[in-house]
């Protein structure tokens, strides 16, 4: 999941969350959940005001920002010293699995 | 007991050279103990202090409550309850301190207080409100360490470079005791109730904490769980094992745990916000 400029976004993204007039968490949302944007859903969320969206996975990037394989690089060595624990290797093992599905293939990837 | 130990234990209990109190928690602590005194009485005490209502609003607006609209005092009372507003109000000064001189360890500790929150209404556990206020205080000891040992917080980083020590390994090294020890002399002086204090003293060794060990085990995997995040700097890299007996206390399992991840990370979003917009 990726928060997101509205201006950056483009149709054929999937929402994360819930968007909400001014990034307001309550009230009613006006665009739910898991909703397929489309050029007239931005232009209709652009006329409500809304500056930013929570999109699926991570499809911008933004110069200096660091690719999948840095940041399972970076888990692996906050692990370090615990590989060998059976308790906290099972949670680097659904730290691994929860990024790659995330963060998803990284490569072609679009700058922001 | 050692030098270094005792002194900065002495520090510590002598409230004078701790950060300032206001006078208003005084007498908020004399009110609390009346049972006739009602929300209102309080509110309009703490309120008298605007600077005091304003850090205590915006700590208890920050994710880890998860709350969002807390705009008055009586508010935060009601849904927070008397006993997370004081100890806000109590620890404001050092959160104060650990905003303007350690934003890694203040983001480490929102993070562990968002992660204890979660946990914690995950397995329908009570006093959700108090176990995330344990958790947002958990490394209060680190603060004191580095206000009061300079020198001695110098010489720790250093080891946990050279050595790759973990933080409080590094810091029984240097003072002969850590932070851990630390937060519980300084919940002592401040006199936190013993379902905060605990789990701040005992968040690395949970089998030693006696009357509140499912909190105590729930700050210390909230811990485990925002360092394997990364998110924040607590003063070492390294993630710390889970403890068995934590892990058995709390009743968890492989897919309690990829749920606590997966929606932890989701709710980091929201913190990492949160934090930027206090830098600002």
């Amino acid at each position: 999941m990726q928060k997101i400029p509205l201006m950056c976004a483009t149709s054929g993204m999937k929402l994360a969350r819930d968007v909400f007039r001014n990034d307001s968490p309550v009230g009613m949302p006006v665009c739910g959940k898991d909703t397929v944007l489309t050029d007239s859903l931005l232009a209709r969320l652009d006329h409500l005001e809304v500056k930013s969206i929570y999109v699926e996975g991570h499809p911008l990037w933004s110069e200096g920002e660091k690719t999948l394989d840095e940041i399972l690089c970076d888990l692996d060595l906050r692990f370090e010293k615990v590989r060998n624990d059976p308790l906290t290797s099972k949670l680097h093992s659904i730290y691994t699995a929860f990024l790659k599905n995330s963060m998803g293939d990284s490569s072609g990837r679009q700058t922001l | 007991m050692d030098d270094k130990r005792s002194e900065l234990k002495k520090i510590i209990m002598d409230i004078r050279t701790l950060p300032t109190l206001p006078g208003v928690i005084n007498k908020l602590n004399t009110l609390s103990e009346n049972a006739k005194a009602s929300v209102q009485e309080m509110a309009r005490l703490v309120s008298s202090d605007q600077v005091l209502s304003a850090r205590i609003l915006r700590l208890a607006n920050s994710p880890s409550y998860g709350f969002y609209r807390v705009s008055t005092i009586s508010n935060a009372i009601i849904l927070l309850g008397v006993n997370v507003v004081k100890s806000l109000a109590i620890s404001s000064s050092i959160f104060e301190i650990m905003e303007r001189s350690s934003v890694g360890l203040w983001e480490h500790s929102l993070g562990a207080g968002v992660a204890a929150n979660l946990i914690a209404r995950k397995l329908a556990l009570p006093e959700c409100e108090e176990i995330a206020t344990a958790a947002l205080l958990h490394d209060i000891g680190k603060v004191i360490i580095s206000l009061k040992c300079t020198e001695s917080e110098q010489h720790i980083k250093k080891m946990i470079h050279e050595k790759q020590l973990y933080m409080r390994e590094a810091e029984r090294e240097v003072l002969d005791t850590d932070h851990a020890e630390v937060g519980a002399w300084l919940s002592k002086s401040w006199f936190l109730p013993d379902k905060l204090s605990e789990p701040i003293a005992f968040h690395h060794d949970v089998q030693l904490s006696q009357n509140h060990r499912i909190k105590t085990a729930v700050v210390h995997l909230a811990d485990v769980l925002i360092k394997a995040s990364g998110f924040g700097e607590s003063g070492d890299r390294y993630v710390p094992q889970i403890q068995k007996i934590a892990w058995d206390v709390l009743k968890l399992n492989d897919e309690i745990l990829t749920e606590l991840v997966e929606e932890l990370e989701d709710k980091l979003v929201e913190a990492r916000n949160f934090s930027l917009e206090m830098q600002a």
